[in-house]
């Protein structure tokens, strides 16, 4: 697929404008020599003022860098958000579905669809949730659902993040910028708003909050400190909802229920809206030696006084192994064809496919079945041929541990490089809550791969973001 | 049989620990083999204890302690419990987990043991080949031992945590982690109980542990690869779980060392 | 407020004062190391300044010798020192971030920035005007910061915190200053007024900022009588040991009348002021200057125990 010309949203191959792209191509037009590259530097100085930073692990400058902000917004029309949202919501209920069943009468186990082994054998599968009844019977609460496009009408999942997935305050900081930097593009097109991201986030969480909670639940964004990579967001999204942020340390569990350490004393908490992994969630059930958890939360979890947001034991739905079985979950709970497509992927531990996977590596993207932020994955048509070699012996040596899809063309879009404007490959993560109803924010997070080429948009890989515009009809 | 339980736990914490965070798996269902007459567990902050039922079906209290006075928490557990010999039959009691879970390996039964080839492909019946299994696990692990089946009896001190040391006969544990990895290595449940058992002269007893398998007809059935024998009426569980870990009668945050004492009496 | 919150807001708070402190210190010597007259007086003062700071022992374990340069880097830039602006920043803004929700967009940016800009700097690049520039930066930046916060944050319980440990932070400058050069305050039967001695005195009032104040409120030249009164018992003076601790007073006021309950840390501020009020200098002469400054310094770190205590700081 290497060969081909990739689908540009802006640019029809006539070198005609695709009509949701008009205002823009104008607005661009009009732009004076420089206009975006001043635009460029006021971005930066913008997002490194609010400490808008991700930390890069093993980086030896120091560990906050300011993500790279395109000035240029991707747009989707509302008749393409609309298909794409609907296949969206109708993903993340099949998958709440799907992990209520596994983790109660494994239906879909016992009927042969999935094979049990890749479930409870899997490390993402958490046995301590066996029979646990959540509020609303929902486990995976926030989702960022990565979608890359190859054509007009051609949408393609590349992964669900049902664990704690991240970047949703680079979506409401990039609208920001974007206001602050081109008032004036905005006045020419009808954007659907963003910023109601905070209070529908609050609302899902209040709403899944344990039955004796009272009419205003309280939330705590639970974080494992300012090391971490993510910090910057879960203290923006503390703030916007004006829900305390917390470490470990600032939770305890008594009598079975959880409480925050404020100055005036304990403080009950119904709602952990936690972005630790689970391993280091709890002390008493998992991982012993963590010292970022509450121990007891989990008990309290299971003693119905406290709601954590994700579940513990989600990534069993979004385990790159179980992945391909989508669609198959998507028919077995709602009875219905999947309204977005999966990514073809290859299977190493079938001899046969692994054969062809081998023959073809050039072709291929390589993925770790447990590895994420671009890490652990080799692009075929822009690796050596020693990369090649190096992957094929990883296979050999662990076909298990290795998922294989064929490269996916994904579409560019105008990006703004070094005073000129070129085509870039870019992905789509949108954020879907689920609490009392499914909410997806019009939009989301585009990365962009911005070195000429790249199909990897990941920031840790040099990617960048930009802002997303779905237009209202 | 009527037997009387007392078990003492002595928590030793770290000095200076500012609060503790206990999870204890001390109390007893009822069931095919045993009815629970009486039972109580008391431990400092027990009234305030949250209680719960844990993944596998246990019962579950969640216990905290804020600056412990002294470094030495005492939990005491006491009740009477009414045994039958079923022949470690169990059958489905309702409130547990699919059974298909007791197939997952963990880290303590993923090694395969290398007799479970012998039983690939044989068609013998499910109780036959259980039956099997504990005697090869027994005999597997026998060369090692020095001393005889017994772990523990009248009620002497038990140092729990820390694993076997090398020279150490194998512990009831072992023996059950091997069994259960026999077993989930041919695809049959099984999973760990923790419970008392009363010693050989009707007095005395001690904690320990054994196995449970699902033969589809009759149900869980208990395996005791360590006496070699299906546990009889002189057999109480207290906890199930995946293994010894998820079946620890007590977890701590921090970590503590702990010793514990077990008086079992038989009440005719 | 979570406790963690309000000890991150009592600590960046002292530790931006720190820093203005600091700063302020080693422009004193650096200043007087230039106006010297004497063999070896730019050394003497340098050392008598990390002196006041705590800092000799240090600098002593890291440099043989004290000349501005090895000083000044040692004060600025040494990450080593726990004490110097770079780790006072450092340190301010780590609180800060770790707090972020609870402060203001024109606070954060301050800090934030103040950071920024600092950790850009080479040292080898700060020499001789750059440094004293530097310097007056690292003022200027702490009163954008004090200013940001009076003029955006609301009067709650975070206000009362982060007002609490800047002037906590700023009585215990002021009383080892004091205390390092309390000998040369004392009153003496020989006629006081040497050369020496009106240096030394330069240093501890322009250490407080205080040396143009002192002219206004006494009419006077500099007597160590004087210099003292003002720098301990002067309610106007606001780097005095009595301004610190009537404003920290108010402000642990402010938390009991917030909270409607008084705490430990209410008695400790008391018994503080109780150190400085109804007395006047001759008393404290005749007590013992040192052991009043002790006194005051002890005091005043059981106000931070007390507090941590009080509101849950852990």
């Amino acid at each position: 697929m290497g060969e081909t010309t990739p689908f540009d949203e802006m640019y029809n191959a006539d070198g005609s404008v695709r009509e949701p792209y008009r205002a823009l191509s104008e607005w661009l037009a009009e732009q004076p020599d420089k206009g975006l590259a001043l635009m460029q530097t006021d971005a930066e100085a913008i997002f490194r003022k609010l400490g808008i930073t991700f930390a890069v692990y093993g980086s030896e400058e120091g560990t906050e860098k300011v993500i790279p902000f395109d000035v240029i917004p991707r747009i989707i029309a509302a008749q393409e958000w609309r298909k794409l949202s609907r296949g969206i919501e109708q993903r993340v209920k099949a998958l709440n579905a799907f992990l209520y069943d596994v983790y109660h009468r494994q239906e879909i186990l016992k009927a042969g669809r999935i094979p049990e082994k890749l479930i409870l054998n899997n490390a993402a599968f958490c046995p301590q949730m066996m029979g646990l009844e959540p509020a609303r019977g929902v486990y995976a609460h926030i989702i960022g659902v990565d979608i890359v496009r190859v054509g007009p009408d051609e949408f393609y999942v590349l992964e669900d993040n049902l664990r704690t997935p991240s970047g949703v305050s680079y979506m409401l900081e990039d609208r920001e910028a974007m206001m602050m930097l081109a008032p004036d593009l905005f006045q020419r097109s009808k954007v659907a708003p963003v910023e109601t991201y905070p209070e529908n986030l609050r609302r899902t969480l209040q709403s899944v909050a344990p039955a004796g909670a009272g009419s205003n639940p309280v939330i705590a964004v639970l974080t494992p400190g300012i090391y971490n990579s993510a910090y910057f967001e879960h203290s923006f999204l503390a703030d916007q909802m004006g829900a305390a942020l917390c470490e470990g340390h600032d939770l305890f569990v008594d009598g079975g229920k959880v409480y925050m350490r404020t100055t005036t004393g304990p403080e009950r908490v119904d709602v952990i809206y936690r972005r630790i992994d689970d391993d280091y969630l709890d002390p008493l059930t998992f991982r012993p030696d963590s010292m970022l958890g509450v121990p007891g939360v989990f008990d309290a979890y299971r003693a119905g006084n406290v709601t954590l947001v994700n579940a513990p034991g989600t990534g069993i739905a979004d385990d790159k192994a179980v992945y391909t079985y989508v669609p198959e979950i998507i028919e077995f709970y709602l009875g219905e064809k999947a309204l977005l497509n999966n990514v073809p992927t290859y299977n190493c531990t079938d001899e046969d496919q692994r054969g062809w996977v081998l023959d073809n590596i050039g072709d291929l993207v390589v993925k770790e079945v447990h590895g994420s932020g671009g890490y652990g994955m080799m692009v075929g048509p822009t690796s050596t041929k020693a990369q090649h070699e190096e992957f094929k012996k990883k296979i050999l040596a662990r076909p298990d541990n290795y998922i294989v899809q064929p490269t996916l063309s994904l579409s560019t879009c105008p990006t703004h490089i070094d005073g000129t404007v070129a085509p870039r490959h870019v992905d789509l993560r949108p954020y879907v809550l689920v609490g009392d109803e499914v909410r997806i924010t019009p939009g989301g997070l585009t990365r962009v791969a911005l070195k000429q080429g790249s199909l990897v948009v990941n920031s840790s890989q040099g990617g960048g973001t930009k802002d997303t515009w779905v237009l209202e009809d | 049989m009527r037997i009387g339980i007392e078990h003492k736990l002595r928590v030793t914490l770290p000095p200076g620990t500012g609060q503790a965070v206990l999870h204890l798996l001390l109390t007893p269902p009822s069931g095919q083999s045993q009815t629970v007459e009486s039972w109580s567990v008391e431990a400092p902050g027990i009234g305030n204890a949250g209680r719960l039922i844990d993944g596998f079906g246990n019962t579950a209290h969640l216990v905290n302690q804020t600056k412990p006075e002294g470094e030495e928490l005492l939990i005491r557990v006491r009740g009477t419990v009414t045994t039958r010999d079923t022949h470690g039959v169990l059958g489905r009691p309702p409130g547990e987990p699919m059974p298909a879970l007791y197939r997952r390996l963990t880290e303590a039964t993923r090694s395969e043991p290398d007799f479970v080839e012998a039983y690939r492909g044989r068609s013998v019946s499910r109780l036959d080949l259980l039956h099997g299994l504990m005697a090869d696990v027994r005999s597997n692990l026998a060369h090692n031992e020095p001393v005889p089946t017994q772990m523990q009896a009248d009620g002497g001190q038990v140092q729990r945590q820390g694993g076997a040391e090398a020279a150490e006969p194998p512990s009831a544990a072992e023996h059950v982690h091997l069994f259960i990895a026999a077993a989930r290595a041919l695809n049959i449940p099984a999973r760990f109980v923790a419970g008392y058992r009363l010693g050989e002269d009707a007095d005395g007893g001690c904690l320990h542990a054994w196995a449970e398998a699902l033969d589809d007809g009759l149900g869980w059935i208990g395996f005791d690869p360590q006496a070699v024998m299906c546990p009889t009426d002189a057999y109480v569980r207290l906890a199930t779980g995946l293994d010894a870990q998820t079946a620890t009668v007590l977890r701590i945050v921090p970590q503590s060392a702990v010793t514990e004492e077990v008086t079992l009496t038989r009440h005719d | 407020m979570l406790g963690r919150t309000a000890q991150n807001l009592f600590w960046m708070s002292r530790y931006v004062e720190r820093a203005e402190n600091m700063a302020r210190l080693l422009e004193v010597g650096y200043r007087m190391s230039l106006t010297s007259r004497r063999e070896g007086g730019a050394s003497e003062h340098l050392v008598s300044m990390l002196q006041a700071a705590e800092m000799d022992e240090a600098f002593a374990e890291r440099h043989d010798v004290a000349d501005v340069d090895t000083v000044a880097h040692f004060m600025m830039f040494d990450p080593a020192n726990p004490s110097s602006v770079y780790s006072c920043l450092q340190a301010a803004r780590t609180n800060a971030r770790s707090v972020r929700t609870a402060l203001t967009t024109d606070m954060w940016e301050s800090m934030n920035g103040a950071w920024l800009e600092f950790s850009q700097i080479k040292p080898r690049d700060v020499r001789g005007a750059k440094l004293l520039g530097l310097l007056q930066w690292v003022r200027q930046r702490s009163h954008e910061f004090r200013g940001a916060l009076l003029g955006t944050i609301l009067r709650d319980d975070g206000f009362a915190f982060l007002q609490a440990g800047n002037f906590v932070e700023r009585a215990d400058n002021t009383a080892r200053i004091l205390d390092m050069k309390y000998y040369v305050l004392l009153p003496r039967s020989s006629l006081v007024g040497g050369e020496i001695d009106i240096q030394q005195w330069t240093l501890i009032l322009r250490a407080a900022s205080a040396h143009r104040a002192y002219g206004h409120v006494y009419h006077d030249r500099y007597k160590a009588h004087n210099i003292a009164d003002f720098l301990i018992l002067r309610p106007e003076m606001p780097r005095s040991l009595v301004y610190c601790a009537r404003f920290v007073q108010q402000n642990l006021d402010l938390l009991a009348k917030i909270y409607g309950r008084r705490e430990a840390c209410q008695d400790a501020i008391d018994d503080l002021l109780r150190l400085v009020e109804g007395t006047d200098m001759d008393k404290i002469f005749a007590h013992g200057l040192h052991e009043f400054l002790n006194d005051f310094i002890d005091r005043n770190n059981r106000v931070t125990d007390a507090l941590s205590v009080s509101y849950n700081f852990y």
